[in-house]
This record gives C-alpha cells, structure tokens and sequence, in this order.
C-alpha cells in the first residue's frame, strides 16, 4: 500500500505546484480602479468631482426634462399628451400621482449619488498628496456646494429628507428635522461662499462661484420665505458686478449664447450620440410633422427627431401675456407641416415652447442647449418679491422688475398702481412670463399660495394641501424602514 | 521505487525486441468469433498469439485467419464489452471461439462527476436519459434533448427565435441574484456558458434572455445525459452544484468495421399561435366610439378610410420559415484506438422575417490504449455559430422592438408614404414594424472550441491514476448598422457598431481512483485536485453620420469622429478545488456514499474564500434480502437516502472589493467629461451560498423490470443567499450583494417506464411528474423586496418571507364601476365603465396598500407521458406534456387595458366587448379614462393562468427493408412539433417565458415558438 499512497502525494505535489495557490484566486482587477490608490491623487479627486457635477446636473437621456417636467405639468404654464410618458403624465396633470408614479425617482437617485460622492470626496480630501492647500480648498469648497444644492433640490420637491454627511452613517437613516435640513443647507451655501471663486474665475465653465452660492441663498431663502435675507442675499448677487440681463431675451437660450453674463448656474448640455449630458426638451415640442416656423425661417433638419410626446401650452398662459412682449414669440403659435400647409396651434391648448431653440447640431434627440438653474433676471424678482414682502411696493423692487419688462419689450410698471398684493401677484404673472419651462413655476405658485387653489380652479378636484410635496418613490420606502411616508400619501 | 519502474520498462523494451527478432515458422490458422449467449458473430474482434507481436481483427462477418509459429501457441481474444479470453491451439487450425459478455459492463454505467457508477449502485438521485429516452423532433440544442423527460427538471424556452435562449432549473430556484442554472459538464470539462455578446448594439433592441450558449453543440454527438439532482451526486461540484449538474457525454468510437451514419431532414415553421388584434375596421369604430365618450381629444379621430390598413403582425411573419439539418459520422478503429468523428449543418430560419440561426459544426473523440494500463484520449469539439437577430425585446417608444411595434402599430395605416419612406404614425415615437424588421441589421460570428485530453493509468490491483486537461475558447463578433430607412438611421446618418468578445477559461486536473472488491465489500473511491481559470475580455465600438449606408459596419471610421466611441472591458475570476468520494458497497445489498469538495473562488472576501461541500447517502437493495426473494412480482427494490451540501458562486466578479468604475458624464468647459464613481458597497465577507438537501428516493422494478420507475422527494435549504440587498437609498447606492435570508425547495418526482406490450407490436409508456413548492423563509430582517419590471409596468412581484420567490403582487379586479353603484363607497376618482378595485383594508382608496399575492411563477406541477409504438419497422413516438397551477404577466394586456395613450392598437376581445351604457359589462372596462387610479397595471386580470397541455411531438418513422447492397440500414420520418395546446392564456404562448431563466413569468412582445412540420432520413452505411 506504499506505493499509490506515494504516487497520490506525487501527483498532487505536482498539481499543488502549477498553480501557486495564494495566487489563483487572487481577484485581480481590470478595467476598475482601486480607491485607496485613485482617490488620493488629485485626478482621481477631480474625477470624483466630475461625477457630481454630472449627477447633480441630471442631465442623463430624458433626466434633462423629467426634471422639469413635474415642476410644470403640475401648473398653469403646460400639460403633456401623447406617447408613453402620457399615463404617468396624466397623474401629475390630473394631482392623482402616488409614490409609485415616474419620475419621483428620477428626482431622488441622482441627488442622493450626488451627496454620495460630495461625502466621500470631502472624507479623502486631506489624504490627496499633490494638491496644494489653496487647491484642496476650492475643491472642498464645491464639493460641498454641490451637497448643499442636492439637498435644496430635494427639500423643495419631497419636504424633509434623511441628512447624510458622512459616507461612514448608519445605512439606514430617517428624516431629518425640517429645521436640520434647512440649517445644513443655508450653513453650508455660506461656509463656502468665501472659497469659491469669483464668477469667471473657475477653472471650467459649468462649475460653481460665488454666485452661485450666493444666488442659491437668495432662492433658498425666498422659497422658505425669509424675505430678509433672501433680499440681502439676491442684493449680494447683484454686487458682484458680474451678472446683467443678455440684450435679447429670444437669443439667450440659444447653444450659441451660451457663456453669457445672464447664466448664474447652469445644468450643462452637450449634443452627443450617448445622450450622457442632453437636452431633450425640442424632441416633446415639436407640433406633429414639424417643417418649418414660418416667423423664423426654422427649418426641421433630418438629423433631428421629434417624438409624438408633446408638452403643450395651455391658451391660459400664453393668452395672459401683454402685448408685444417678446418673450412669448418663443411660444410657436403656428407652423408649416411637412406636406407644406400652414397649421394654427392658437387656442387649443396647443401652442409650444420653443425656448430651448434647436440646436443646429442635434444629433437625434440630443440638443446642446443649456439649461439655466439660476439666472440674473430669477434674481432681480427674487429681490423685487422679497422687497415687497418686506416693505410692500417701493422704488427699487418696482424698478428691479421693470429692468426684466424693459428687455421684453414691455412699458414700465408704475408704482402707484400696485399694492403689496396686487405687486405680489403681478410678481406671479411677471415670474411665469419670465421663467416658464426652466423648473421654476410650482415653487412659485407654492409660496404665493397658488399652487393647489389654482389646481382646483383649473379642475383638477383631486388637489390637496398635501399635494406640495411629493411622496418618497416606493422603492425608496421599500429600502429603508426607518423612513415615514409624507402625510397624505 | 523509481529503479523499479526503470528497470521494467527495460526488461519489456528487450522482450519487444526479442520478438521482433524471432524467427517464425508459419502456419496458416483460421475462424470464427461469436456471443456465447446470443450465437451473434462479433466483427473486429481482437486475436493475437500471446507473446508475439501477431495479431488481426475478425472481418465484416466475424471470421478471421492468421499465419502463426506454430499450432501449438495460445491466442488471445478480446472483445469490448467481453470476457477476454486465452485459448491454446492444440494442434487445431480452425477454431469457433465464443466469448461471453462481460455482465458488469452490460450493466448499466451511469456517468458521475469524475467518475462512473454502476446504475443499480447509485445512491443519489441521478436521472440518466439515453438517447433513446431524448425528444424527437428539430432539435437545435442539447437542453431541448431533455425537455419534459426528467423528472424535477423544468425546461423553460425564453424565445421563440432560432437558436433561442432555454432556461433549465433543477429541483426550483434557490437564488434571488446569483443564477438559477445547472452546471454543464461535456465529457469531464465543466463549461462556461455566460454569454459573450448579447444580441444586438446600438439602437438595437435586444431580447432579454441571450441564445442558447449550448448552440455550439451539435445535439446528434451526444450519447447520453446524465442529470445529477440530490446532494450526494453533485457535492463532488461543491461550489457549482447547487443548482444540480447536466453531465454531457458525446458519442466514443467502436471497434470494428467503419460505420458511416447520415441523418438529413427539412421542414417547414409557422406560427402556432396567433393572437387576435383589432383589424382596420375594427380600429376605426372603437376609437372613434371612445373619442364620442370622452375618452380622446378630436384630434385623435380616425379618418375614413382609405386604404385596407395593415396586417402589421402578419407583415412581419413569414409563412412557411424553412429550417434543415444534416448530419455525417463516422466511428471505427481497432483495439487498441477508436474514434468517432461528425459533421454537423444545421439551419434555421426565424419566424419572423430577418432572423435565423446557423451552425457548422465537428466533434473528434478518439482514444487510444498505449498499453493494457495506460490509455490517452482527445475529446474536442469546434463550431461556427452564425446568428440573425431582429431587433425583439422589452422595450418601447423609440427603442420598440418589432412584435411591439406591430401590436401597437395603428392597423389603419399603409406600409408605404408618399415620399417612398415607411410611414409613420403620427400618434406614437414606434417607428414602423417594417423599417425597424428591416432597417435595422444585426448578425454575429461565433467560433466555440472546447475539448479534453486525458491519460489514465492503471496500476497495482485497483488502482487508476488520471490526468485531465481542457479549454474552451468562444469568439464572438456582433455587427449592427441600423440604416436610413429608420428613425434613428436618419436621424443619425447611419449607426454602426461592432462589439467583439472573448469568454476562455482553461482546466486542469489531477484524480485518483481505487476500485476493488474484497471478498462481500467492494470500495470505489476517487480523490483529486482541479484548478479552472475564466478570462473574459470584450471590446466596442460604434460611429455614426456614415456619408452612405453601403459600407454598414465594414468601415466604421467612415462614420463622424465626434460620434465615436469606445469601450473595453476585461475580467478574470477562477476556481481552486479539492474533492473526494467513497462508495462502499457490503453483500451488495447496503451501499453507502460520502464525497466532499474544498473549493476555492476568487469571487468571494479574502475571508471566505473556501467553501467546504460534504455528502453522505446511504441505499439498501431490498430485492436482494432473502426475504424478499420469494416475490416474484418485484424485480428489484431499492431504497436511497441522502444528506449533503453544495454551493453557488454565480455572481459577477468583483462584488468583495471596493472599486471605481466610469460614471456619469458632465459637461465643463463645454466639453463630454466621464466621471469616476464608487462602484459598490464592499462586502468583504461575501461568501458562498449553500444549500443543504435531504433526498429520499426508491427505485423499483416489476414483473421482470416490465414497468420500472423511479420516485424522489427531496427539500433544499438555500441559506446565505447572494442577494443584492435593497440598501436605502439616501446611501446613493440601491443595492449590495450580502449573504442573507434563506429559500425552500421541496418536491416529489415520479417517473415511471413501462413495456405495455412486446413482442411484434411493441409499446411503451413512460410518464413523468414533478411537483415543486418553492418558499422564501428569510429575508435577513428586510420585510419584503418587490421587484421586476417590464416597460412602463414596474414592481411586479414580491419577495416575502412565506411565499414563492418573485410572487405577483397587485391589486384584484372585481368587477366594473355601474352607474347606479355607490360612488360615496370611495374617494378615489373614479366614474362608470371604470375598474373596480378591491379596496382590501377597507379605507375607501385603492392604492399601493391594497396590493395582495395575485399569483406565482413556480408551478404546482409539470407532467410529461411520452408513448412509443413499434410495428414491423414503423414506429409512433407522442409527447404530450403540461404545466399545471403556474401563471405569468401578461405585458401586452397591461398595455390593452391601461394603453399610455388612446391611438393604439390592442388585443381585441376586451376593446369588442367593452363597457358602455348600452352594454353594461360587469367584465371589460369602457377604455375612456384608462389610467386615471393610478398604475395598476398589475392585476388578477393581467397576470393570467398559464397552465397548459400540449401535444408537443408526433413522429412517425419506417426502417425500410435493405438487406443487400452498401446501405446497412435506412429509416425515413415526418414529424410534428408544437402541434396542439390548450390553455386559458391569452398571449401567444403559456410555455414562453420572454423575461429570461424559469422563475419570474413575464410575457411582453415575446418572440413565438413555431410549429414545425419535418421529413427527415437517417442512412447507415
């Protein structure tokens, strides 16, 4: 019996050696990166950085309108019709969405990868060995811009949300306190203020200033409506000397104009193939066999495509703007079809928002245009509101509004005519002019009250108070029990 | 010791040359060599003088002649599957040589891993089909051998389309995340079967179950298919066993005379089942109808019209898609070396136009004996795979697949416009059936080979040492172009793309086996080592804005520079084993079998690597028990009990670690910039998942094994599960793979053969019938996961403690809203000729709460009964088998009854008898406000039963009568596949599962299964 036994150790002396055991199953990784060795160098940090620009500008395919989309069709400025996206439309139109409804997650994910990122970048910041103090600075000082804008995005659309500012918290983590999430955000915005740099000093275009951080302030503190600071904030902007409103209103959205001195924060769009960072707004604008816009001489180019998903006016706005206002001539009332006829849209609830005018090198459903978070003219209103709640209507906050109704082509307002409310609502009016298809609108009507009386008034019966914040996706609440359910939901 | 091997192998090279240097007197001898039993002439049996190099093979017929030394030498006769034999010449020159056959290689051998037992010595539960026991039919891949002829093997065909993935799942699902299937192991090498390149590339909808990774093997060389089901059989696969093992052994060569068999048949396919949508007329009348109840704005009137519409379905289809197969072998040798070599063509055009599957394919087995101890061995297998894909799969809107885009497709509208382009609705972003069935191309080359080769050495008494080596290489190479005729194509100018892969892994192995009997015990054992490493690699790239659509993808830098793009990818993970087993056997009446398996992967934390994989079973051969003797009526008895524990590592690679992978991409400075972002949430005590199964079977046989059978029952506990875990998410993160909660399996088998009649008219029966109760019995603390999604119907079903995995969850029609109900019953939003929901905790609003378990993917039974009649050379072979208390949701009928929009076509019958005030249904709803409760798509109503009976094959075969000439023998057939069904379901086919793998039924756009109607030959030669 010697003899196998010593063949038996033989043989597996010999399979033992080919493959060196420790080795074998060592994972050894390809087209990956490690962090400990890639976080700490300053590309690894910059492309971490990249990566939260890029979720918190959640431009990503349609990301760039779903966006807007709930902001808008939930209001009196437009409504959507047509193809797919109808069904879930239908609920945010008709305020009979719940948590189980498109788009909620689209507005929760990205944030939350954002701050995800912010968090565990601003963890290996001090590990990073050839950046310099100053640089480190300015980096920790973004990262943190971006966490804090995150968060601003998602108290203003679901109310109260978990605060996680560490990547090392407990996974699952309740809401915080409305009070936590409005002091993490304001304290953050201006810790930063200071390190950011002054606007057109960044290293890119598409990354945060001063400006920005202090123009989120004034938003901040208008939506929370604490009229003092946010006038004082808003009046900060206006002192950098930086911003002034771009001379032609039609123009400003156009991909050529970007970069102009209006953009205070953007969310950045590039026309490629991959739809990685697209603007798709055109796609759901188009009338229906699209050829041309007889006023502008717009001709429909094959390299673009127009989805039978369309967002439509309704006549309720576009018939409340004053005469000769030019801001409404990127409302397209009436266009020549492919078969060569002309085709009203008037008084349908049909007309379109051409303001993010196509991109002459689209590439199919991907335009370049960018879309503004914050511009000036958000601002100048921002103030002229705040002014007016403070003080009722007075020289600078008449004044602040009429500079935006002087670039539309409107006459200037007169103070005389307005008291406290009536300037808030004319604020209201002039905001929806202004700003229509940017994001901005369900904010607005939310803090002057409108926002669920103005639903009823439209029909939609369905309309609670509860309605101003969203619920929290189901799938969200599925993965966490330590987190509540909006009231009403 | 190694003087002694040295100064053998010296002594036996003198005696060699002694020999060859003796001088030889001769005298001419000559004879016959046949069964002792049976009288059978045996050709190419082996004679030699003992001691001299001499030596031939008996003729065609059996006889032989040789020139010898002299009449007094002794010669030796062996014979595969005999008794060999010594036989002194004693002055004889002619000579009747009968030799007995060798009773324990007649009996049954059934192959196990490393290593064969014989059958009535098997301990665990092993279904081992011959390829008598194979479905008949056009069959393209070997798992289609097995289809409903192993008991506790469910066999799910995931696509209608040639070459179209099948899901096999043995013994139910254990697993959430990692996979569900069987290991496959082709003749000792354990094969990879994870898909290179799936489907199609840019703008191209793709299927969501791959092709069938078992393409590459041509089913005609397999010989027999071993199933391994308990514990006991496939802990020896440890870390790979858990979801049970198909052993795959392919034809070995025969000595004797060449044998030459080609096998051809043709046939034609058709759709087998159609389904019912609204035609032109039918269209125009019902939406119009819905637009006069409210239901659609005026601008959604359809005209008058014009033209006849458009059967987009039926454009789609072809009528009578031909498919055709040949088959060429040859077996033969000598003694010493056999081979067996094939030639394989196989080709199948799709149901639908612009897809088709083609295989080239060889096999080589060839073994030879270098001396009576030692013996070498090639197995190897090479193929060309050639697939057409149509873009098909689950997805919408502009990224539609053909079968969406031609359900939905308005039947109003014409093929053509006026500007000579596909027409397009002006209602929906689907672009036209035919531009996408057309425009857009995708092909892909596929090269397999995949082989062993083996030595085996047999030493001191017992003793086998065996050295195994293996390979398996698959390249695969998709091209797509989508072209002008396209939305997309447009748009773009052309979109060209070519992804290129490679999957290899190599084996090696070392295994000793003892195999002895002493006295009233007899031990088998083998112990061994292997070590298997996977390297994966792929590479993309795509352009689009081609100046013409006439290069395709054969010059991709015609395309744009800025639309490039590329992607690479590369990944390498491997298995490091250790394994052993026993079988002893007493009085061969107790048997008893232990194995075990140390495994190593690189998948799992630094901590865990190794997992470790025992079994033991026990079996006690009744019949053999003196008591047991005296009844006659049982032929053999034996009962079988097993314990043991195996494992799953099918997760992707790199789950341990924390690592960066590319991002989202931002735009700064005007310019695309990729960002890095974490990959996961490390676990780095990732570990096995295991499960331990308990097996009780009995295997019996009566008067005179005419009816034998089998039965099983067996519970599996998955415990450790790999599960992407929801983690919340506020982490940024949705998921983490962790070992947690724990999975139930539970079920009897029964298959049961029967020789009804013999003699002239032969027939047989056989009958299989499984249950299987599946059951989630942990989570790990987290309430429930609900999960799955198809379009824009998500959280379809729900993972929960006490029920089956993936169980459809959703709400309960019951009945629709009338116009005198109680409307103050509820404060949801709803008028008459709605659906009226359940309100199931009563609080009057019908939302997320109010979701119950509306049904589940796992069967409450599968049966098969196969019958086979033989008459005078015809033969009738009828499958028929069926699935009983399963059910599957319906996507398409989510997209009837809640459509995203009014303008498209549907599923007629409820659209026909929908509610209005004239017709007040209780059943179907009136369309107008279809989507106003919110989403409900998944119901009682859409997620349907899918049990059914089908007769699945009929065959009819005749051996004509050749007695002379080269022709040894010839059989003609027809047959019929997918012949009749009946079931409730109301899409085209209950037994498709369009959603990928066997336990999550979901049926969207599913690509159906054809009838096919063949006539076929085989010829031996």
């Amino acid at each position: 019996m010697k003899k196998p036994i010593f063949i038996a150790s033989l043989l597996f002396i010999i399979m033992g050696s080919l493959p060196g055991c420790k080795d074998f199953l060592k994972e050894e990784v390809f087209s990956q990166l490690a962090p400990e060795n890639f976080l700490n160098t300053k590309e690894g940090l910059a492309s971490l950085l990249t990566d939260t620009y890029a979720r918190t500008a959640n431009m990503n395919s349609n990301n760039s309108i779903y966006v807007i989309a709930p902001q808008e069709w939930t209001t009196d400025i437009l409504f959507q019709s047509g193809d797919n996206v109808e069904r879930d439309a239908r609920n945010y139109i008709e305020f009979t969405w719940d948590p189980t409804v498109d788009f909620l997650v689209t507005n929760w994910d990205p944030p939350y990868q954002a701050i995800r990122d912010a968090n565990i970048g601003l963890e290996n910041i001090a590990n990073v060995t050839n950046m310099s103090e100053e640089e480190k600075a300015v980096s920790a000082a973004e990262f943190r811009f971006l966490r804090a804008i995150n968060y601003y995005k998602l108290y203003f659309f679901f109310g109260s949300v978990p605060l996680r500012t560490s990547s090392q918290q407990e996974l699952q983590l309740a809401k915080a306190s409305d009070e936590e999430i409005r002091s993490f955000i304001s304290s953050e915005l201006i810790a930063v203020v200071n390190d950011l740099p002054n606007p057109g000093d960044e290293v890119q275009y598409g990354r945060a200033n001063k400006g920005a951080a202090l123009a989120y302030l004034a938003k901040f503190y208008l939506n929370i409506k604490d009229w003092e600071q946010s006038a004082s904030y808003a009046q900060q902007v206006m002192a950098l000397n930086h911003y002034q409103l771009f001379a032609n209103y039609e123009d400003l959205f156009k991909v050529e104009n970007e970069r102009n001195p209006e953009y205070i924060f953007v969310r950045p769009a590039f026309a490629s193939s991959n739809r990685a960072s697209a603007n798709s707004w055109m796609n759901v604008s188009f009338p229906d066999n699209f050829q041309q816009d007889p006023r502008t001489g717009l001709a429909f180019a094959n390299t673009w495509l127009n989805w039978p998903n369309e967002f439509r006016i309704l006549d309720g706005f576009y018939n409340s703007f004053e005469e000769g206002d030019k801001r409404r001539n990127l409302l397209i009332g009436e266009y020549v079809d492919k078969s060569g006829q002309l085709i009203s849209l008037l008084n349908n609830n049909n007309t379109r928002c051409f303001k993010y005018w196509p991109d002459p090198n689209a590439q199919g459903a991907s335009h370049g245009n960018d879309i503004p978070d914050i511009r000036y003219a958000d601002i100048l209103l921002c103030r002229a509101e705040a002014l007016n709640e403070l003080t009722g209507p007075n020289n600078e906050s008449i004044s602040l509004i009429n500079q935006v109704r002087a670039r539309a082509g409107l006459a200037a307002l007169r103070q005389g005519n307005f008291d406290q409310q009536s300037l808030r609502e004319q604020i209201l009016r002039e905001r929806g002019w202004e700003l229509y298809a940017e994001g901005h609108r369900r904010m607005d009507l939310i803090r002057m009250g409108q926002f669920i009386s103005g639903a009823q008034a439209r029909g939609k019966s369905n309309a609670k108070d509860f309605h101003v914040h969203f619920p929290i996706p189901q799938v969200v609440m599925d993965s966490d029990p330590k987190l509540v359910q909006n009231e009403g939901y | 010791m190694k003087t002694i091997v040295k100064i053998r192998v010296v002594v036996s090279t003198v005696l060699l040359l002694m020999c060859i240097n003796e001088v030889l007197a001769q005298v001419r001898i000559s004879g016959s060599v046949a069964n002792e039993l049976s009288g059978e002439m045996l050709p190419g049996a082996s004679v030699k003088v003992v001691g001299a190099t001499i030596g031939v093979s008996t003729d065609e017929k059996g006889y032989f002649s040789l020139q010898v030394p002299n009449l007094q030498v002794s010669l030796s006769i062996s014979y595969m599957g005999y008794l060999p034999r010594e036989i002194k010449l004693n002055n004889r020159s002619t000579l009747k040589i009968l030799l007995t056959p060798d009773a324990s290689q007649l009996e049954e051998i059934v192959v196990v891993g490393y290593g064969t037992v014989k059958k009535g010595d098997i301990t665990g539960s092993v279904t081992a089909l011959k390829r008598a026991d194979f479905n008949e039919g056009p069959i393209a891949s070997a798992d289609q051998l097995f289809f409903g002829k192993a008991p506790g093997v469910q066999v799910v065909q995931n696509s209608g389309e040639p070459g179209g993935g099948f899901s096999v799942n043995i013994r139910g699902a254990g697993s959430i995340n990692a996979g569900n299937s069987p290991l496959y192991v082709v003749d000792g090498l354990p094969l990879d079967n994870s898909t290179v390149v799936s489907g199609g590339g840019e703008n191209f909808t793709n299927s969501r179950a791959p092709r069938n990774p078992l393409n590459t093997i041509n089913p005609a060389d397999i010989e027999s298919i071993e199933i391994l089901k308990d514990a006991s059989a496939t802990a020896i696969y440890g870390s790979r066993g858990a979801n049970g093992v198909v052993m795959i052994t392919t034809k070995k060569g025969k000595a004797g005379r060449l044998s030459i068999t080609y096998d051809a048949y043709g046939g034609i396919q058709q759709v087998a089942n159609n389904i019912k949508l609204l035609n032109a007329g039918e269209y125009q009348l019902v939406m119009n109808d819905i637009i006069d109840a409210g239901g659609g704005s005026e601008n959604d009137r359809v005209a008058t019209l014009t033209n006849d519409g458009t059967n987009w379905l039926g454009s789609v289809f072809r009528k009578n898609a031909p498919t055709h197969n040949h088959n060429l072998s040859f077996s033969g040798g000598n003694e010493n070396t056999q081979f067996n070599t094939s030639f394989n063509y196989y080709s199948q055009d799709g149901l639908i136009i612009n897809s088709a599957f083609k295989r080239y394919s060889a096999r080589l087995n060839l073994e030879h004996r270098v001396k009576e101890n030692f013996k070498l061995g090639v197995n190897i297998n090479t193929s060309y795979t050639k697939d057409d894909f149509v873009p098909n799969g689950f997805d919408l809107n502009e990224r539609a697949g053909v079968i969406y885009a031609a359900i939905n497709y308005d039947p109003t509208l014409p093929v053509w416009a006026d500007n000579g382009r596909y027409f397009l609705s002006p209602n929906m972003n689907i672009d036209n059936p035919l531009a996408i069935a057309n425009g857009k191309d995708a092909f892909s080359n596929s090269y397999r080979t995949f082989g062993t080769a083996y030595a085996e050495y047999n030493f001191l008494n017992g003793f086998k040492a065996k050295i195994n080596v293996g390979g398996d290489i698959v390249s695969q190479r998709t091209d797509t172009y989508v072209d002008r005729s396209t939305i997309d194509g447009l748009a773009a100018g052309g979109i060209g793309s070519i992804e290129q892969g490679k999957n290899s892994n190599y084996l090696g192995e070392a295994t000793l086996s003892y195999n002895r009997s002493f006295a009233e015990h007899q031990i088998n054992a083998v112990v061994g080592m292997t070590g298997q490493k996977f390297i994966d690699d792929n590479f993309f790239a795509s352009a689009r804005g081609f100046a013409s659509d006439a290069t395709g993808t054969n010059n991709l830098n015609l395309g744009d520079p800025l639309t490039r793009q590329t992607t690479s990818n590369k990944g390498i993970n491997s298995l490091l084993s250790y394994l052993a087993r026993i079988n002893y056997s007493y009085k061969d009446k107790y048997l008893f079998t232990t194995a075990f398996r140390a495994d190593g992967s690189s998948r799992f934390g630094e901590n865990n690597r190794f997992g470790y994989f025992p079994s033991f079973a026990l079996g006690w051969k009744i019949k053999e028990e003196d008591f047991m003797k005296s009844i006659n009526s049982i032929s053999s008895l034996k009962l079988r009990t097993s314990w043991g524990r195996t494992g799953n590592q099918e997760i992707g690679n790199y789950q341990s670690l924390s690592t960066l992978s590319s991002g989202w991409t931002a735009v700064l400075d005007g310019a695309q910039v990729i960002g890095i972002a974490p990959s996961r949430i490390p676990n780095p005590n990732l570990k096995w998942e295991s499960s331990e199964q308990v097996n009780i079977g009995i295997d019996f046989g009566l008067f005179k094994d005419r009816i034998s059978g089998t039965i099983d029952w067996y519970k599996k506990d998955t415990k450790d599960m790999l599960l992407n875990l929801p983690v919340p998410r506020s982490s940024g993160f949705s998921t983490m793979m962790t070992n947690v909660g724990s999975v139930q399996n539970s079920g009897l088998e029964f298959g049961i053969t029967s020789s009804n009649l013999v003699g002239a008219f032969q027939w047989t029966t056989t009958a299989m019938f499984t249950t299987l109760r599946n059951k989630v019995k942990s989570l790990g603390g987290i309430p429930n996961i609900i999960t799955g999604s198809a379009g824009s119907t998500s959280q379809v079903a729900i993972i929960q403690e006490g029920e089956p995995l993936n169980s459809f969850y959703g709400y309960q029609i019951v009945g629709i809203w009338q116009e005198n109900d109680d409307f103050s019953s509820t404060v949801d939003n709803v008028r008459a000729g709605d659906f009226k929901y359940l309100d199931v905790n009563g609080d009057k609003t019908v939302n997320a709460a109010d979701r119950v378990i509306i049904g589940k993917s796992f069967p409450d039974f599968t049966y098969s009964l196969t019958n086979n009649f033989q008459y005078k050379g015809f033969g009738l072979y009828i499958f028929i088998e069926g699935v009983q208390g399963v059910s599957m949701l319906n996507n398409n009928l989510v997209d009837t009854y809640f459509p995203p929009n009014l303008r498209r076509n549907r599923l007629a019958e409820p659209l026909l008898n929908r509610w209005t005030p004239q017709n007040p249904s209780n059943v179907y709803p009136s369309f107008v406000t279809p989507n106003t409760q919110g989403q409900k798509g998944v119901n009682n109503y859409t997620v349907e039963d899918a049990s059914y009976i089908r007769l699945n094959t009929v065959r009819i075969s005749y051996n004509l009568p050749i007695k002379s000439g080269p022709i040894a023998g010839a059989t003609v057939y027809v047959s019929g596949q997918n012949l009749y069904t009946i079931t409730d379901y109301t899409g085209f086919d209950p037994a498709l599962n369009p959603n990928g793998g066997a336990n999550f039924r979901m049926d969207w756009n599913a690509y159906p299964a054809p009838r096919t109607y063949l006539f076929g030959a085989t010829l031996n030669f």
